[in-house]
């Protein structure tokens, strides 16, 4: 209702390239509210930027810049050819609500070329960078470009509900609690800007308020459409991460993940329950056990899958994945139940503390050769599972025969000096575990450094970083030993995952406690496994021989500081830890982020479905559709009917605005005085009175009156009006002091 | 709705104009500003102005002198009982030599008509006033002439127990907005009017006509009256224009057909009950006033300073007795209305 439509020909205001333009434009806008657009647009690319290509961001970047250029140049305009009007009143009014039209002096053709090209790279790109992101792409280009023809009202709805979409796909990649905060508060902002639009005179605070205001009443909705709204799994095939930083990789080479250390991003919590949770140097989380070695970098093994001999051998495989793969049956060593809710990492595999067998639902996990899990599907959101680990129990006591070789395989030759060396330990040590034992008995006693700025190894050789360079990160010590357990002759294999975690909560070595541990990217590990005739496969952490500190109670703070160096961030986890207060703030907003994971994320399918069953017993799905189609609509029927009567009984009874329940109150105290309103006197005639009987109150009094005749009858803007009800609120304290004074 | 700025800005650029203007009422008509203001807000609202008082109080000064500084084009016409419609009108008479009937313009075709003593004048040729203050038209001979813009009928009259007048019909009183009623001057005013008279030798009526040149164009006047239909109404006030005519209307309407209002709240007033031609005047009088107070907006001040001369004539019962009565007096019927109609609160809600 507030907007202004154009109604003058004023000769080329400005704004407009042609003056023939002007009859197709009925909507326009004040600077301060282009700007307001503007800056949300930022705030809205800002959100999902990281998930774009480079490329991509800087076309938005640059299409934001021509826009914000352009809205510059515009105002330069407006100003210059401000129309001059007689009345300094009518001059004013004109400035607070300067029409102005939205950049629209950019040639249609030239955009069109610009839109152009930039589908043709997303097109071009799309095979590479996969069909979400490239969808992703044309949604923020999209966007961008739509605020070049803001010309009708729709368009404005356009750009809106683009906003907003760009907003709600920033949450397919981060679900976390503050992520979802600021998300949310994005919202507010979106709707706060598009109020702003329609009510330009209120004050953006006040827009902001009413924003939050519908918004709380529309929580109720919420929440029913939270718990009834069914859950479907995603229409587009959710692309696998390819950056380090978002888990572990599929192959290792030495550095890999000291790259991955430097990210505070959690990968997943484990929950114990009522349990105990073991100690931290037990707690190795697996991930990926890597047997194929070529000399530079560690990877799954694949030959199982390439021989022919196997694939031939069917029931051989199974009984040799069934050997591989844990079975509870046979070991009386107590159970440790746990839950595991793993964040979205794009990738496949899943976490157990070895070995270990599903406890819960099983589907979606599958069981992978060498005691680990994968999940059947990429995890895109936070998924949850239960396991059962029994600690202590060995693995896999007997071992095929094409496992040892595949763990005894190395390229000959590639690391020369490490096969002398494993040769020279064979010969001395004819003990396996002894001779494990003097290898991390040599790391330790020689100078080695456990760094998280190794130096570069050529070719990832070997050789140079155990007798050269001697400093190196876990996969470097992982590597190397097991090279020189595999050269002596002894079946091993490398294995990646987590170690340790932090606790959130209460004491973690009592029972009963409610806690977590929360395993951030940077308790990324390497160790590597030796199998030992009649003992199975046993765990050997090299790390541990040259940083014991890192395996008992994790990162020593020297680590810590090197982190900070290499992260630069503002708020590194450093000082964090270093201070007690914001530690502790730390691990309480984990510890909330942990309950919005497990209770609003971790609320999927099966959980809805399990509710309703729970609520409604077994039906068919259909019905259940029905029943809760039905009861939303009676709801939301009785809900708006409930709304209506309430409206109209507010309707049949005027309500007193402020000002006039301010004015009420200040004639009752003028008649505790002795001195009443007679009821045909005006407000003005009555101030003159009081004048006359009571001096000491004129001045307030007759102020008071004033601004509620300008309040009651004169046609103000409601800005002000609020400011005249503020200015009113002042004038009666006034006026009641100076009455209290008098008596 | 912000859109106001042209009534503020002619507000603004008519002050000079109207102070002016009231300031050489005052100088004419001694002692009286409230009706010298009273008077031009009814010629801004175009309305028609009724001047009601004893012979020999400066009605027709008056009316001279709003004629003359609003630069409009007057004649004056004294009502007498002889005086026939056609005088007032106009008539056609026979050109010998073109052999045509030729228009014989009366004197309602000046844009300020002054009768005088209208009430001394028989029915018949009041009523010949009549069409041409409701339709700003006269039709002479079947033939229908538009008068000028604006247009104005200042009417003086002499209260109806003089001897050898007629009373205006009830629909007539009802088509001038406004009756005013100048009263005796105070002693100070009167005093003043004798220094002028012995200072200014043989002052005579015509002496103050040649005074008074114009102070205002054509176009600025018309610009005003525009303005002023166009100044803002807030919904408080129209509450209580429509709760003060509706207060008249007891005795003649069966039930109170304002929400909440009931007649059980209202007091029993002896009156003739207001038309909605009325509470247009009424608003429309007020707006003047309020734009002469350089507002852009009506008060209830507005609407009370009118009321009295804006309806009193079209309440009372009886042709009025008093004279000068168009101050607040307590026993009249339009003040009484006024007492019981609460200002805050115009249609008594809860």
């Amino acid at each position: 209702m507030n907007f202004f439509k154009r109604k003058t020909t004023q000769p080329s205001s400005g704004c407009l390239g042609k003056g023939d333009n002007s009859n197709k434009i009925n909507f326009s806008l004040s600077i301060k509210n282009t700007w307001l657009l503007w800056l949300c647009q930022c705030l809205n690319i800002a959100v999902i930027a990281l998930e774009l290509s480079t490329w991509m961001l800087a076309i938005i970047s640059l299409s934001l810049v021509w826009q914000a250029l352009l809205l510059h140049q515009n105002r330069d305009r407006v100003k210059a050819k401000k129309p001059i009007k007689t009345g300094i009143q009518l001059n004013h009014r004109q400035n607070t609500h300067l029409n102005k039209q939205r950049v629209t002096n950019v040639a249609p053709i030239l955009l069109g070329i610009f839109a152009l090209l930039g589908c043709l790279a997303i097109a071009i790109t799309a095979k590479e960078v996969g069909i979400l992101t490239s969808m992703l792409h044309l949604l923020c280009f999209s966007y961008v470009l739509k605020a070049f023809e803001l010309k009708a009202r729709s368009d404005f709805y356009q750009l809106f509900l683009l906003g907003l979409f760009v907003l709600a796909s920033s949450l397919i990649f981060r679900q976390d609690l503050a992520f979802t905060l600021i998300t949310f508060t994005l919202l507010v902002i979106n709707l706060a800007v598009l109020l702003q639009l329609f009510s330009l005179e209120k004050a953006f605070a006040t827009n902001i308020k009413v924003v939050v205001i519908l918004l709380g009443q529309s929580i109720l909705l919420a929440i029913v459409l939270f718990l009834v709204f069914p859950r479907l799994s995603p229409f587009w095939q959710v692309p696998l991460a390819k950056s380090a930083e978002t888990g572990l990789p599929d192959t290792v080479k030495p550095g890999d993940i000291a790259n991955l250390t430097r990210s505070t991003k959690l990968a997943f919590r484990a929950d114990f329950g009522q349990q105990k949770a073991p100690a931290y140097s037990q707690l190795y989380w697996r991930a990926m056990v890597l047997e194929d070695y070529d000399g530079r970098q560690w990877s799954k093994q694949k030959a199982a899958r390439t021989t022919p001999s196997n694939t031939v051998a069917g029931a051989d495989k199974s009984s040799n994945d069934k050997s591989l793969t844990f079975d509870a049956s046979t070991t009386d060593v107590l159970p440790l139940n746990y839950q595991v809710i793993v964040e979205p990492s794009f990738q496949k595999y899943l976490f157990a503390l070895a070995p270990a067998v599903v406890a819960g639902d099983k589907s979606g996990i599958k069981a992978q050769t060498g005691y680990t899990f994968s999940s059947t599907s990429v995890i895109s959101q936070a998924k949850s599972y239960q396991l059962a680990s029994y600690l202590t129990a060995p693995l896999a006591l007997e071992l095929s025969q094409k496992s040892k070789q595949v763990n005894l395989r190395f390229p000959e030759g590639s690391n020369p000096r490490l096969e002398q060396f494993a040769l020279q330990l064979q010969h001395n040590y004819a003990d396996v575990q002894a001779r494990a034992q003097a290898v991390l008995t040599f790391i330790n006693k020689e100078k080695y450094a456990y760094t998280l700025q190794p130096q570069l190894l050529d070719n990832n050789s070997l050789d140079q970083f155990f007798f050269d360079t001697q400093s190196g990160f876990c996969v470097h010590y992982a590597s190397a030993f097991t090279f020189l357990m595999r050269a002596s002759g002894v079946p091993a294999r490398m294995v990646t995952g987590y170690l340790g975690g932090e606790y959130n909560g209460d004491d973690a070595q009592q029972f009963n406690s409610k806690g977590h541990l929360s395993i951030y990217q940077y308790d990324a590990h390497a160790w590597s496994e030796i199998w030992v005739a009649g003992k199975g496969w046993l765990r050997i952490d090299p790390t541990s021989a040259v940083d014991p500190q890192r395996v008992n109670s994790g990162w020593s703070s020297e680590l810590l500081q090197q982190q900070s160096a290499l992260n630069n961030d503002l708020i590194s986890l450093y000082q964090l830890k270093n201070s007690a207060l914001l530690n502790a703030l730390r691990l309480q907003f984990d510890a909330l982020d942990y309950q919005w994971t497990r209770w609003v994320i971790g609320f999927t399918t099966k959980q809805q479905y399990n509710l309703f069953k729970n609520l409604f017993g077994k039906m068919a799905s259909w019905k259940l559709a029905l029943v809760i189609g039905v009861s939303l609509i009676i709801s939301m029927a009785t809900f708006m009917l409930f709304l209506h009567l309430l409206n109209r009984a507010k309707h049949t009874q005027q309500v007193l605005s402020k000002w006039q329940v301010v004015y009420q109150k200040a004639l009752a105290q003028l008649a505790k005085q002795g001195m009443g309103k007679p009821a045909g006197m005006t407000v003005n005639d009555f101030a003159k009175q009081v004048r006359e009987q009571y001096p000491e109150l004129a001045i307030a009094f007759t102020r008071l009156s004033a601004s509620y005749n300008s309040l009651c009858y004169q046609t103000l803007s409601i800005n002000e009006q609020d400011k005249l009800a503020l200015t009113m609120q002042h004038h009666y304290r006034q006026f009641l002091h100076i009455l209290k004074k008098q008596s | 709705m912000p859109q106001t700025p042209p009534v503020l800005d002619q507000i603004q650029t008519s002050q000079q104009s109207i102070t002016a203007i009231l300031n050489k009422i005052e100088t004419v008509v001694l002692g009286k500003p409230k009706e010298c203001r009273l008077a031009l807000a009814c010629l801004l609202a175009q309305g028609h102005l009724l001047i009601e008082d004893l012979p020999g109080m400066g009605k027709t000064t008056l009316a001279h002198v709003l004629a003359t500084t609003l630069g409009l084009s007057y004649q004056r016409t004294q009502f007498t009982n002889d005086l026939l419609p056609a005088d007032v009108v106009g008539f056609s008479i026979f050109d010998k030599e073109t052999n045509r009937f030729e228009l014989h313009k009366g004197p309602i075709f000046n844009q300020v008509v002054l009768a005088d003593e209208i009430n001394r004048a028989s029915p018949k040729t009041q009523s010949a006033l009549l069409e041409a203050m409701a339709e700003q038209q006269v039709s002479i001979d079947g033939i229908t002439h538009e008068l000028p813009t604006p247009f104005f009928v200042i009417a003086t009259q002499n209260p109806l127990f003089h001897a050898g007048t007629y009373p205006l019909p009830e629909s007539q009183l009802d088509r001038f907005m406004m009756r005013l009623s100048l009263g005796f001057p105070d002693l100070k005013a009167e005093k003043q009017i004798l220094l002028s008279m012995s200072q200014r030798t043989n002052q005579t009526l015509q002496n103050v006509k040649v005074d008074n040149e114009a102070m205002i164009e054509q176009e600025e006047l018309i610009a005003i009256q525009d303005a002023v239909t166009q100044i803002n109404v807030s919904n408080d006030v129209l509450d209580y224009i429509i709760a003060l005519s509706h207060v008249s209307r007891r005795a003649y309407s069966g039930q109170a057909n304002v929400a909440n209002m009931t007649w059980d709240n209202t007091p029993e007033i002896n009156c003739k009950p207001l038309s909605p031609r009325a509470s247009k005047a009424l608003l429309q009088a007020a707006k003047a006033m309020a734009f002469i107070d350089n507002r852009d907006y009506v008060l209830p001040d507005d609407v009370q300073a009118v009321f009295y001369v804006v309806c009193q004539h079209r309440l009372e019962m009886q042709p009025n007795q008093q004279i000068g009565s168009n101050q607040r007096d307590s026993s009249s019927v339009a003040n009484q209305i006024l007492n019981c109609v609460d200002v805050l609160n115009p249609l008594g809600y809860s």
